[in-house]
């Protein structure tokens, strides 16, 4: 690395500018991430992972869809592959993990950084929520909100809710209506699953359906008094962050060049709203590993839907697709009983 | 869905066991035994687990496990007699059980539409004051002697004493006042919560559990009978290194593994529950998630379900096997039944 200098150094010197060969810069481009050569790392990652392990770690630009079967190693894979990006040579504050729980998210941190060293706890790692909030934190003025903004929790969020009701005076004797539970439960899930409000009343809340009309006007209520008082609840945390990146390009842009490498693991447990934030995020550089299993996608009660793992590949269409199918935990004689159990499903597709 | 086939090194192992109880208590106290055997062969709690499609779906066990002394956590849904509308029904045997019990009164009168604090508390001084002053506990006639003369409190008031002493005598079986007390009940419950229809379900569960008995006081003490584990502080003071049994709500077990894992009520109607009949995308699901019950276990698969159970809210006795499992050869999943 010294020897432009010297040689500069020594043209100055001697000053015979006909022999010297003339140096330009040009920039690294930032896919070009072989700084390590593959010899060099201290890991040894095709030791350490079986095949299928090691093909999703070592893929690096692109759309990839890692389906991770029960028991086949799933969180380790993430963990190398979090070290094995770090190795290359991406910063890791350029790269983004997304998972079910905050907890999950430090564990395979922590579990990286044993692995590697101290530079994978620059990974910027969480839930969607913690995600949203901490982007939300610097552009909320963006989309109508003060950046101090205040997080409702459930509890929060119903003792509003209740209050409105009250206000709008809903909590007569003479007519029943719902209680801030359901009427939560109610908004949540209509915005999580992006669902009409009546069709969630058709199907659970039957004896509701004619008060439909007073439940949107306290919901009307209830979103206009968080705009008011610079309130969000955990729902408005993913929502107003799909608004601020489906609504400014420029801010989209800026998150997607921060963001170079996105990882999203249990993929088959999201909804609606935070696919749609992973593709805007990756909309610059397509960089997106999701991991997850199709086969375990048991959170739809909650709004999230298992069309998000089977329409990945429709959405990145020059998706690579890797399969995790060695088991590590179970006998053979139980994974048969698994294997049969899928088996007599629906038709796969 | 992707096709995939999972496989494994460990080519040996038990095959799961498909095992059909005559009835939901059998299927509790298979599973006790069960566990206990496995603890004998040097299965430590930690390493068994219990599974369920709905939270409501151990009751049953967890009253056996108290019996047995068996340590359990429950994640996933509230434990039975924790919940609000079950420690209802149990207010009103309790006080059929021991009048003077001033807690379950203050919570049956609470329930009670233009009852108030105050009101509770008069009514409570006068059935201290007079009734059990005067008529105490004790044999059938005094007993019968409590629940007269009523007619001096508010009339909502009055509507409970009647109901209960309709059916305060120890020869009508705690099913029976059971039954009497839910009829009363269930507007109440309608009024309380929203959710009454998935309460009524924990309710109906309670009416089959007390059909086991011959006395309330025998049913009260089994679910008074708390195991060791009730609070936090209990868990956390060191020194203590109890093992505990894992009982889980499927969807709480995600992601964890077990030695042992029984999967309980794999029934047509609890396990696919009746709801998800009407749709094939919620059918996949609850296929999905016998799926993942299945894969927490390491070595021990049991597969249970009891037949002949009176579903109430339907109307059906239910006793065909989940028609995820139903079928399955017996070279896959091993059918056993209950001697």
């Amino acid at each position: 690395m010294f020897l432009p200098f010297f040689s500069i150094l020594a043209y100055l010197l001697n000053g015979d500018n006909h022999k010297m060969k003339k140096f330009t810069l040009k920039p690294l481009p930032h896919d070009n991430l072989h700084l390590v050569h593959p010899q060099r790392f201290t890991i040894d990652y095709k030791n350490d992972l079986n095949p299928a392990q090691y093909e999703a770690v070592t893929s690096v630009n692109g759309p990839h869809l890692i389906i991770a079967g029960a028991g086949t190693g799933k969180t380790r894979t993430v963990v190398y592959r979090v070290a094995y990006l770090v190795e290359l040579g991406v910063k890791p504050e350029h790269i983004l993990l997304l998972t079910f729980t905050r907890k999950a998210a430090q564990d395979m941190l922590r579990r990286a950084a044993l692995l590697l060293d101290t530079r994978c706890e620059q990974v910027a790692g969480g839930t969607f929520h913690s995600f949203a909030n901490n982007i939300l934190r610097k552009y909320a003025t963006l989309i109508g909100f003060e950046t101090n903004f205040t997080i409702l929790d459930q509890g929060d969020a119903e003792d509003v809710i209740n209050l409105l009701r009250m206000r709008l005076k809903y909590d007569t004797k003479e007519k029943r209506f719902p209680r801030k539970e359901a009427l939560y439960d109610l908004y949540s899930r209509s915005l999580n699953t992006v669902t009409p409000m009546n069709q969630i009343l058709a199907y659970d809340y039957p004896h509701y359906l004619e008060l439909e009309e007073d439940i949107k006007k306290v919901h009307a209520a209830y979103v206009s008094y968080k705009k008011q008082h610079n309130l969000m609840d955990y729902d408005d945390l993913l929502f107003n962050l799909g608004e601020l990146l489906r609504k400014n390009e420029a801010i989209r842009a800026t998150l997607s060049d921060r963001y170079k490498y996105i990882m999203v693991d249990e993929y088959q447990d999201t909804n609606k709203i935070q696919a749609e934030i992973v593709k805007l995020l990756a909309l610059k550089h397509d960089n997106i590993m999701v991991v997850g299993d199709d086969a375990q996608s048991i959170y739809s009660f909650r709004g999230s839907t298992i069309k998000n793992i089977l329409d990945f590949p429709k959405e990145f269409s020059n998706c690579k697709i890797v399969k995790l199918e060695e088991n590590f935990r179970s006998t053979q004689p139980i994974l048969n009983l698994a294997n049969e159990i899928l088996k007599r499903g629906a038709p796969v597709k | 869905m992707y096709n995939k086939e999972l496989y494994s090194k460990k080519s040996d192992g038990n095959l799961p066991q498909l095992v059909i109880a005559e009835n939901e208590n059998l299927q509790s106290r298979f599973v006790v035994q069960k566990i206990l055997e496995l603890r004998e062969q040097g299965i430590p709690l930690e390493e068994m687990a219990v599974l369920f499609r709905s939270s409501f779906l151990s009751f049953d066990l967890e009253i056996e496990l108290t019996k047995a002394n068996i340590p359990f956590v429950k994640f996933g849904g509230f434990k039975f007699i924790e919940t609000s509308h079950v420690k209802d029904m149990i207010a009103y045997l309790r006080v059929l059980e021991n009048p003077r019990d001033v807690v379950a009164w203050n919570r049956i009168l609470l329930l009670i539409d233009g009852v108030g604090p105050r009101t509770a508390e008069k009514v409570i001084e006068d059935i201290l004051k007079k009734r059990v002053a005067t008529t105490g506990n004790g044999t059938e006639a005094v007993t019968t002697k409590f629940w007269m003369d009523y007619n001096a409190y508010p009339e909502n008031v009055q509507k409970v004493f009647s109901m209960l002493g309709a059916v305060a005598k120890p020869t009508v079986a705690p099913a029976e006042k059971t039954y009497h007390i839910l009829q009363y009940y269930e507007p109440i419950l309608r009024a309380r919560y929203d959710d009454h229809s998935k309460r009524k379900k924990d309710l109906e569960m309670f009416q089959n559990i007390t059909e086991r008995y011959n006395d309330v006081g025998t049913l009260l003490t089994d679910l008074a009978l708390e195991p060791p584990n009730e609070s936090v502080s209990d868990i956390e003071s060191p020194g203590k290194e109890e093992e505990f049994l894992t009982l889980s709500t499927i969807h709480s077990a995600k992601g964890l593994e077990w030695n042992a894992v029984f999967v309980l009520y794999a029934l047509e109607g609890r396990f696919p529950t009746s709801r998800a009949a009407s749709s094939d995308d919620e059918m996949e699901e609850e296929r999905r998630l016998m799926y993942v019950a299945c894969t927490r276990a390491k070595e021990h698969l049991f597969i249970t379900y009891p037949i002949n159970i009176y579903d109430r809210e339907s109307g059906i006795i239910l006793s065909k096997p989940s028609r995820f499992i139903a079928g399955i050869e017996g070279k896959l999943l091993e059918p056993w039944v209950i001697e």
